[in-house]
């Protein structure tokens, strides 16, 4: 991915420096439909872009023409076809990028979502969404459409998106899904596991391990990342592991009571951690399975308990787009 | 008040706890008997919780009130050594005898097993100190008795259409939602699956009635602690709703004709325990076991059976009570003479039988006991949405 600054920022930048250039001469009418459309993007980012570009002098506006290039009254407002200009495209926003927009932003929305879940209800703007990662209502319905797939947020009665709370009905659910899917996606990753890698994972469990009352929660994070997500990358069967990805609810229940227990004892997961990548080392795909197996299950019954104490707690900072309703 | 000062050096213990098990009187016994400082501090509130299993490290001695799944899991709290403990053989004997068996709920979680779990299996570590428990039901004003005639007393009634604008609910999410559930399986002649365990579908069926309810009028308020409850009833006008006994003798001192009901669908148990922070070590660990030893000594037990507490080890409160307080409190027979709640206010008139009988016969019509359900997280969400409605 180019960048990670907002994408109204890019495009100001990209007209900014056209306008400097010359190469969008003064006097020229920028209407955002027709911007966006030179540009190949959508309108969102460009009206934000636009409306800073002349706060910051480059552009004036007025209700009758819009905006126009320049910041002085006495030149005459014309309009360009723009596809006609040859302006300077390069940088971030060309080639364009051949992952679609809705996927840039899937991880960040998910995240932002799970993360708020357990501590209340929340309603999801989308025109809040919109604004926040500059893109379009499309790419944003893209999005929501596929978090309800997930069955992470659903419609209210007045049609307002909404999530949370969190039950452990849900968890409950998720680990049903999960315990099928993730130790045979494991199985079937192992013979494309690397023996250096696994050697080192085992090795950080060690670690940790002789220093299990004070393991911090960004290396617990490292820990949950290596046997949960980077062991099954690997897998060719992408519906499989993406599926085994999503019921990894009980990851982010224990990640937040880390967060807000602080230094806590993770002796028992990390004991099992070191089983499942023992037998991983090993090359025994049948004691992979199940040691996973017998470790979720025992994950599950943490993120249960730990579950309720998250219930004690009151809103975390939450993104912009999300409104709590309880 | 602040306390005088003790031999130099000596521990300062902060206990923390609810304002009903740690009423004044209690505090100023435990400063006298006891060579520690102690910094005693009442949370009614969510906040105790909140910083019980945040920061084990700012108290030593934590009255908890079923909470010990959550402490335990947070590890806020240390096991403790029944060894240390004056009468801890007792508790091994009762878990598997006796009134144990009416209080199994206190000990299905108490002691320390061998896989870090805890379970009702004795061992030599618990989670917990017993000390106290009850059984709680709706209080009533009896001139409401004149409208209903002589049916048996039922949680419906919190319910009842024509209390409306003046019935009150407590905000506690775990002890309101039973109430509300027990009160909405009785109105509506349904039964959940597991009151003490409801599912998403049932928690939304009983919140969406509050709700309704209170939209309507039906509540002239909620409470926190008992202090706001008694105030409902002595000033709002409320005649029926939530009630905990150190209310109800608050009530009765001032003279008011109110009572707690034994509703035929059964009431709601309680126990409250003792727990040692996780944090706690060296000198404060010693005084730390000094002030539980002191609760099982019987003297606290006796204050607030004074407000209708009972203790885990009743006998060791006999010793602490008036053969009159004895027979009113523990035995449900009627009092000979004028008794005293915890503060020395006389509340029970003499000829008065407490509601409900005999200590074994009150615990027996418990029905549900005070727990957070497996979905209380979703629940808590439900419920705020009704308190704040």
């Amino acid at each position: 991915m180019a960048t990670n600054r907002p994408y109204y920022e890019v495009i100001r930048d990209l007209l900014a420096a056209n306008i400097d250039s010359g190469r969008l001469p003064a006097g020229t009418r920028l209407i955002t439909a027709a911007v966006a459309d030179r540009l190949g993007v959508s309108r969102p980012p460009v009206k934000r872009a636009l409306a800073r570009l002349e706060q910051e002098g480059r552009l004036r506006h007025s209700r009758e023409t819009g905006y126009v290039v320049g910041a002085g009254r006495d030149v005459e407002p014309i309009r360009l076809n723009l596809h006609a200009l040859d302006l300077d495209l390069s940088g971030p926003l060309s080639p364009p990028s051949p992952q679609a927009t809705w996927e840039r932003i899937f991880e960040t929305v998910e995240s932002d979502i799970l993360n708020c879940m357990p501590f209340g209800t929340y309603q999801i703007s989308e025109a809040g969404l919109g604004d926040h990662f500059s893109v379009s209502r499309t790419v944003i319905r893209d999005v929501l459409s596929r978090m309800q797939d997930r069955a992470l947020i659903s419609k209210d009665r007045s049609s307002h998106w909404i999530a949370g709370p969190l039950s452990a009905r849900m968890l409950d659910d998720a680990h049903a899904v999960r315990r099928l899917l993730e130790p045979s996606a494991l199985a079937s990753a192992l013979p494309h596991l690397d023996a250096g890698l696994l050697a080192q994972m085992r090795e950080r469990v060690r670690q940790a391990l002789d220093n299990r009352t004070a393991v911090s929660q960004p290396t617990i994070d490292v820990l949950e990342t290596d046997l949960h997500i980077l062991c099954l990358e690997p897998v060719r069967n992408r519906r499989l592991a993406d599926a085994a990805r999503l019921a990894q609810l009980s990851l982010v229940v224990n990640r937040l009571f880390g967060t807000y227990i602080g230094v806590h004892d993770e002796s028992e997961m990390l004991m099992e951690h070191r089983l499942v990548l023992d037998h991983l080392i090993l090359r025994d795909g049948a004691g992979t399975e199940t040691a996973l197996r017998y470790h979720l299950d025992a994950d599950h019954q943490r993120a249960r308990a730990r579950l309720k104490v998250l219930s004690v707690f009151s809103a975390p900072e939450i993104a912009p787009y999300l409104i709590r309703v309880h | 008040m602040r306390p005088r000062s003790r031999r130099k050096g000596a521990p300062r213990l902060r206990v923390v706890g609810r304002s009903e098990i740690l009423p004044p009187p209690i505090q100023a016994q435990a400063r006298r008997d006891l060579d520690v400082d102690i910094d005693f501090e009442l949370i009614d509130g969510i906040e105790g919780l909140q910083r019980t299993v945040t920061r084990p490290d700012s108290f030593d001695v934590y009255h908890q009130w079923h909470t010990i799944d959550l402490i335990w899991t947070a590890r806020a709290v240390q096991a403790i050594e029944l060894e240390r403990i004056t009468h801890g053989a007792e508790i091994k004997a009762m878990a598997s005898a006796g009134s144990g068996r009416a209080l199994a709920t206190v000990f299905d979680k108490l002691f320390l097993q061998k896989d870090g779990r805890l379970g009702r299996t004795p061992s030599n570590r618990i989670s917990m100190l017993p000390s106290i428990h009850g059984v709680d039901a709706f209080g009533y004003l009896r001139p409401i008795r004149d409208t209903l005639g002589p049916q048996p007393e039922s949680w419906s009634w919190l319910l009842d259409p024509r209390w409306h604008g003046r019935a009150a609910i407590t905000a506690h999410p775990v002890l309101g939602i039973i109430e509300a559930a027990l009160a909405v399986e009785a109105a509506e002649g349904i039964v959940f699956g597991d009151i003490g365990n409801l599912s998403i579908e049932e928690i939304d069926h009983v919140a969406d009635l509050l709700i309704r309810k209170k939209k309507i009028g039906h509540f002239k308020g909620t409470w926190i602690n008992y202090e706001d409850a008694a105030r409902l009833m002595q000033r709002g006008g409320v005649v029926v709703q939530s009630m905990l006994w150190p209310a109800l003798t608050r009530l009765k001192s001032l003279g008011l004709p109110a009572c707690i009901a034994t509703p035929r669908e059964g009431s709601r148990g309680w126990h409250a325990d003792l727990c040692i922070s996780a944090a706690a070590a060296g000198d404060v660990l010693e005084a730390a076991y000094a002030y539980l030893n002191w609760w099982h000594g019987g003297w606290p037990g006796a204050c607030l059976a004074r407000q209708g507490y009972y203790a885990t080890f009743p006998d060791r409160v006999r010793h602490h009570l008036a053969p009159e307080e004895w027979a009113y409190w523990y035995e449900g027979r009627p009092a000979e003479t004028p008794l005293c709640d915890p503060f020395g206010q006389p509340c029970i008139a003499p000829g008065e039988t407490r509601e409900g009988g005999a200590h074994m016969e009150r615990m027996s019509t418990v029905r549900v006991w005070n727990t957070f359900m497996d979905e209380h997280t979703y629940l808590v969400r439900r419920w705020k949405e009704f308190i704040d409605g």
